[in-house]
């Protein structure tokens, strides 16, 4: 099923009924792009989105590759466990700034530094970086699923589903996520990250579900729909054949945005000692492992934040340029 | 109307009690509460505290029977005369939620209206200068904003607001290329905000910005101003007048004079009234400057009526706004003048670090008003952070949406001015989807105070909160969370009603 | 006033009150630039109903707005917009905003949604009139009363204190009405006023329309898809395609004797108009109106056009008089008078004259539809 841009097709009295019938050469270039087509050409014209992919991705394959992840090793010398002797003070040997007192661009030995008692800095934040990404992955599965689902069967069947939901997300807002994430994180942080993020999903579906929700309940007295029933599909089938396809810009977008949600909200949690607990770590417990050290090792919480911000900032680009791509009413205004 | 209040009133209640039970077992089952009790190594002393602990936790009854306990100590609490349980130190928690949720309140309220406020305002200027730099730029810092990890954020402005500032207050020297920067800033600020489209007039708005700047920082600067700042009858009358004819540009027009008299008038009664009163108010009290506010406001707005003729309606509006804009800026002077004062008695360093208000501080309405506001004013800035982005990105988009309306064509067809159909027709339909935000936007703001306040050293609700978490305490978190949820509820229900007022198609029924 | 030149297939009784001369108007677009309308020439004398028909995307609405001055900041326009003799694009903001909702209202297709849900009915009317004029509330609600009543509210004062919501769209649509009336106007573009309502309602609607243009002596520029409502309600036609006139002269004319294959088609695929024999299917012209970005060479119908020869691919037609000549003269029976053509029917085609040498025009839509069906 592709919809098409309403532009190039709207039909008139003794006008062509569809764009379907053009197919003739010369001068009638009026084709109708797929919804496909049209989604990537606009996502690859917005340059925010674009370069939020390119950090997004950088970040991604320093993180992983870096370090190395279950089991295979990776490229970086240093280990995030093992301290080695402590040189100049921990502090970080990477120079990007050739002018003022830089020595040009340098890697050094410890680009990020050393920490306390000497582990490599930048092993460390790696390994922040990768437990944090996992579990705003886990976070954006589950809360995907689950809301995508509820908010189907809420927009598709009304009735009960509908309250249930709407209950339930007024018990959700409520509550502070920060509240019931502090919760279940002082119960759960201990687990494995994955689990963890999983757990985490189960608290971030419902904004998620309210978008799914108005999306079926809008498109579910289209045309197509109509004539679908009538022909006696069944609901599975008109679910999933027939209204899911034409909500995957929603639901795609509102994943993004929760994926940017899970970053900080599990950071935040882990700054209160709520979330990811030693062993293990996570960007928000070396902040708040090193936050006293702010006056005398600032680099020590300037690395881990700043992974947070970048990994959060290129996933809300990508998040607007998925949204302008998928619906772009606002991309132009008339006047 | 009434029907519709209680309908949802009631629903509320039927929630709050769902989310309360929720939120109660989920901390009871949270960890083990005698926990830190099983490292005492004499054995007769750990059974004695477990034994008590369990006794005052009641840990040997079922949890649902707690909460049921708990839930008549609520009830005695709002009927006046209940303890809200005790932690587990067997403390009464009514007293402790006393003293915390003032200042959290305080603090979250007003985060709450001023990010409204700024963000709203923000976003509709970026809408109106959509794909300009001014948008690019705004868009860029709310994307910032939004991605920021709010303890992260609030231990910068913890180290530069307050640290590095109040350092920078001991001798307050603009080094050069702090000034030059600040300067080009203000420039491209201008260039944005004008939107000019030649090279021409880019340059001009640019030259006119970067002047600007440079020239308030260099009478800052030479005056001392920010050592002894102050307004005076001069400052807050220019500021006023010239507030009056923005506030006429934005209501009415500049064409229409007799909403632009008014105005001034609305300026003039404020600041004549200002001046009058300048001997008294030294030891101001709050009922009477609200008093005082409330005279103005009438006055102003009788004045307005006078002069409006068939403007009236605008004419008392904007009147009355002048009236309110000029009092504010007596405030701000007398503020000014406590000042420093404040800062010899904070030994030089006003902007705090820590705590809600300087312990044991006395002085008169003005000093203790200023104490407040140099501990609010650096969380506050935290909160609002993340929710403006929120809101300036939500007010964007839907006033682009509202733009595109037909019924903003129609009224560019009937004739209207651009500004009436902006501030009428567009920009009334583009608050609409807003106020949905701000029922679930400060739930967020909420949680964001835990943490603001745990980093700005608070004893807030916030502090109850966490303690109560790390102790698996309930009745301290549930404390939090009663405030929290009461409020949420009840601005939802706020929201609500602010929705089917703005919009004709609800009905309350 | 004096200043307006007679504009081509305008009546040359009285001085026209609108007139649009060489009106192109070009939209960049990251696709390319839209040129949405190319060259439009109309003029509209005082209380006469000139009807526009055309393809969707043929440029009837953009051209429109613009003589509303309501295009979008990004559109290019070049030419000539004479109210009354005066050039409508180079007045100030000011001035034009005089002209706007006074002078030349307009009436949009969408009656649910080109009013403000927030407002009444009476605010909205009564906005408009002091947009205009510098008089009290009370004033502008009576006058905005006197308007409902004339469009045939009932109830006028009370519906004033209604909201849109509570109208029916063919209330709404009365509602617009008086609201394009409300001062005075001299022109009414009504662009398709009658599409979005029910079928039942369209003709009291355009009843409403016909008599309250009398009441206030207003011109009307009525564009709409409905050949049927143009024989009906409009004095001229104009038919538009790809961003041109392609045709213009009296509805009986035109109706009649259309000069060009384009009209021909429609008329053939209107129901109500005349050549539709009983029982036949209606032909839609095949294909579709071509990219306002990269138009074909010469005609820009040639790519759908029956009679399409090498000529027409070589150079665009232009909009001018096209006489009985060649074809049309070898085509006439014997002793049949000779096909006349008034000198204001214009048309935009090398091969008028086998048009009008055909009995029947609509003919090569049919033929030609059964072949490729
Ligand atoms: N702001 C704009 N930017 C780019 N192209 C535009 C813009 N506005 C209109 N167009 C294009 O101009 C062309 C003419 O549009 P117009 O609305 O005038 O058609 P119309 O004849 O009124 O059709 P309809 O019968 O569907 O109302 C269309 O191809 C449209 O896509
Ligand atoms: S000029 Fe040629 S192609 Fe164009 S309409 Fe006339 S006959 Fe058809
Ligand atoms: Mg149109």
């Amino acid at each position: 099923m592709t919809t098409t841009d309403p532009r190039t097709t709207a039909g008139e009295p003794g006008g062509p009924g569809a764009a379907g019938d053009s197919g003739d050469a010369s001068g009638l270039s009026v084709v109708a792009l797929s919804q496909g087509q049209l989604v990537r050409r606009r996502f690859f014209r917005h340059r925010g989105a674009l370069a939020g992919m390119a950090v997004l991705l950088f970040v991604i394959v320093l993180a992983f590759s870096s370090i190395g992840f279950a089991g295979i090793p990776g490229w970086w010398h240093y280990s995030f466990t093992q301290p080695t002797p402590i040189e100049n003070g921990g502090r970080p040997t990477l120079d990007v700034v050739p002018w003022l007192d830089g020595d040009g661009l340098a890697w050094g030995d410890h680009p990020f530094g050393q920490d306390n008692i000497g582990v490599d800095y930048f092993a460390l934040t790696m390994r922040g970086a990768q437990r944090s990404l996992i579990i705003a992955f886990m976070v954006g599965v589950v809360a995907t699923i689950i809301g995508t689902l509820i908010g189907a069967l809420a927009g598709y069947f009304r009735g009960w589903a509908d309250s249930l939901l709407m209950r339930v997300t007024d018990v959700f807002i409520t509550i502070p996520v920060i509240v019931i994430g502090a919760v279940l994180g002082r119960r759960f942080g201990a687990l494995p990250i994955a689990l963890f993020g999983a757990i985490l999903g189960v608290l971030l579906w419902t904004s998620l579900a309210r978008l799914v929700r108005g999306s079926f309940l809008s498109l579910r007295e289209k045309e197509f729909v109509e004539a679908a029933r009538a022909m006696g599909a069944s609901s599975s089938r008109i679910i999933f054949k027939h209204i899911l396809p034409n909500s995957l810009g929603v639901i795609i977008v509102a994943a993004t945005l929760v994926i940017a949600v899970a970053i900080l909200t599990e950071s935040a949690l882990s700054y209160l000692g709520l979330g990811v607990r030693a062993p293990e770590t996570s960007l928000g417990l070396l902040i708040s492992d090193y936050e006293s050290a702010f006056t005398t090792r600032p680099w020590l919480f300037w690395w881990p934040g700043l992974f947070i911000v970048l990994i959060a900032l290129s996933v809300n680009f990508i998040g607007d340029g998925l949204r302008d791509a998928f619906d772009p009413r606002q991309a132009r205004v008339r006047s | 109307m009434v029907a519709f209040i209680l309908r949802r009133l009631l629903i509320s209640i039927g929630v709050f009690f769902v989310a309360t039970f929720l939120m109660y077992v989920l901390v009871a089952n949270a960890g083990d509460p005698l926990e830190d009790l099983y490292n005492i190594s004499d054995p007769g002393d750990r059974a004695a505290r477990i034994a008590a602990r369990t006794q005052i936790m009641q840990l040997d009854t079922p949890v649902v029977v707690r909460y049921v306990h708990w839930l008549g100590d609520l009830l005695g609490y709002l009927w006046g005369a209940g303890s809200l349980g005790v932690n587990r130190a067997g403390q009464a928690v009514a007293p402790l939620l006393g003293l915390a949720l003032s200042s959290t309140l305080r603090l979250v309220l007003l985060s709450t209206v001023l990010a409204i406020v700024t963000g709203v305002a923000v976003g509709i200027v970026s809408a109106l200068r959509q794909y300009t730099s001014f948008d690019y730029t705004i868009t860029f810092f709310s994307f910032v904003f939004y991605s920021l990890p709010i303890f992260w954020a609030a231990v910068l402005l913890k180290q530069f607001g307050a640290i590095a500032f109040n350092d920078w207050l001991g001798d307050p020297v603009v080094p050069l290329p702090v000034f030059v920067l600040l300067a080009a800033l203000g420039g491209l600020f201008a260039v944005s905000l004008v939107g000019g489209r030649t090279w021409l007039l880019r340059g001009a708005s640019f030259a006119g910005g970067f002047l600007a700047v440079a020239a308030v920082l260099l009478v800052l600067s030479q005056t001392d101003f920010l050592a002894r700042p102050s307004l005076g009858p001069v400052g807050v009358s220019v500021l006023g007048l010239a507030a009056a004819v923005g506030i006429t540009a934005l209501v009415s027009g500049l064409a229409a004079r007799r909403v632009l008299i008014a105005s001034l008038a609305g300026a003039v009664v404020g600041i004549i009234i200002y001046v009058a009163t300048l001997s008294v108010l030294v030891d101001a009290t709050w009922p009477l400057l609200l008093g005082l506010f409330a005279i103005t406001l009438v006055v102003a707005g009788g004045v307005g009526a006078g002069i409006g003729g068939i403007d009236r309606s605008r004419a008392v509006r904007a009147a009355v706004l002048s009236g309110a804009v000029v009092a504010g800026l007596g405030l701000v002077d007398w503020l000014m003048f406590a000042w420093p004062d404040y800062v010899a008695n904070s030994f030089g360093r006003p902007i705090a670090t820590i705590g809600s208000n300087t312990p044991n501080y006395t002085g008169n309405l003005w000093q203790t008003t200023l104490d407040s506001l140099t501990h609010i004013v650096l969380p506050s800035i935290t909160l609002v952070l993340i929710s403006f982005a929120q809101y300036t990105r939500y007010t964007r988009s839907s006033m682009l949406e509202t733009m595109n309306q037909d019924y903003v064509r129609t009224a560019r067809a009937k004739g209207l001015t651009e500004r009436t159909v902006i501030m009428r027709h567009a920009f009334r339909n583009a608050l609409i989807p807003v106020t949905t935000l701000v029922a679930l936007d400060f739930a967020a703001v909420v949680g964001g105070a835990v943490i603001t306040e745990r980093i700005f050293g608070w004893k807030g609700m916030g502090a109850l909160f966490i303690e109560g978490v790390y102790t698996v305490d309930p009745p301290p978190v549930m404390a939090f969370f009663v405030v929290s949820a009461a409020a949420v509820l009840l601005l939802n229900i706020v929201a609500d009603i602010v929705y089917a007022y703005l919009d004709p198609r609800i009905r309350l029924s | 006033m004096s200043a307006a030149t007679p504009a081509p297939g305008a009546p040359a009784a009285e001085a026209p009150v609108l007139q649009v001369e060489n009106l192109t108007v070009a939209f960049p677009t990251e696709d390319g630039v839209v040129r949405a309308v190319r060259g439009m020439n109309y003029a509209v004398a005082p209380r006469e109903v000139l009807g526009i028909v055309g393809e969707s995307g043929s440029g009837k609405s953009v051209s429109s707005m613009a003589v509303m001055g309501l295009l979008p900041r990004s559109a290019q326009i070049t030419g000539r917009i004479l109210f009354r003799g005066e050039d409508v694009l180079s007045m100030s903001p000011r001035q034009q905003r005089g002209l706007r909702g006074r002078r030349v209202s307009m009436i949009f297709q969408d009656p649910m949604t080109a009013m403000n849900p927030v407002y009444t009915v009476g605010d909205q009317l009564a906005e408009a009139v002091r947009s205009h004029s510098a008089v009290p509330q009370k004033v502008a609600l009576k006058r905005a009363k006197d308007m409902l009543d004339l469009v045939g509210i009932p109830q006028a004062e009370a519906r004033l204190r209604a909201y849109p919501h509570e109208f029916s769209g063919g209330m709404r649509q009365r509602a617009m009405i008086a609201m394009a009336i409300i001062n005075d106007p001299d022109v009414i573009i009504a662009d398709e006023p009658t599409t979005a309502l029910d079928v039942t309602v369209q003709a009291q609607v355009l009843d409403t329309l016909m008599s309250v243009k009398d009441a206030v002596d207003a011109a009307i520029v009525f564009i709409t898809h409905d050949l049927g409502v143009i024989a009906q309600v409009a004095d001229r036609v104009l038919v538009m395609y790809a961003g041109k006139p392609v045709e213009i002269g009296t509805t009986t004319e035109v109706f009649s004797k259309p000069l060009m294959p384009y009209t021909a088609g429609l008329l053939g695929s209107t129901p109500s108009a005349e050549g539709t024999r009983a029982g036949e299917r209606l032909r839609p012209i095949s294909g579709a109106p071509p990219s306002l970005i990269s138009l074909p060479q010469g005609c820009p119908f040639g790519p759908r056009c029956p009679l399409v020869r090498d000529d027409c691919r070589a150079s665009e037609p232009e909009l001018r008089h096209r006489g009985a000549t060649g074809a049309a003269l070898a085509g006439v029976a014997a002793g049949a008078p000779l096909p006349v053509v008034s000198p204001n029917h214009l048309a935009a085609c090398h091969h008028s004259d086998e048009l009008l040498a055909a009995a029947d025009a609509t003919r090569f839509f049919r033929a030609e539809s059964e072949v490729t069906s």
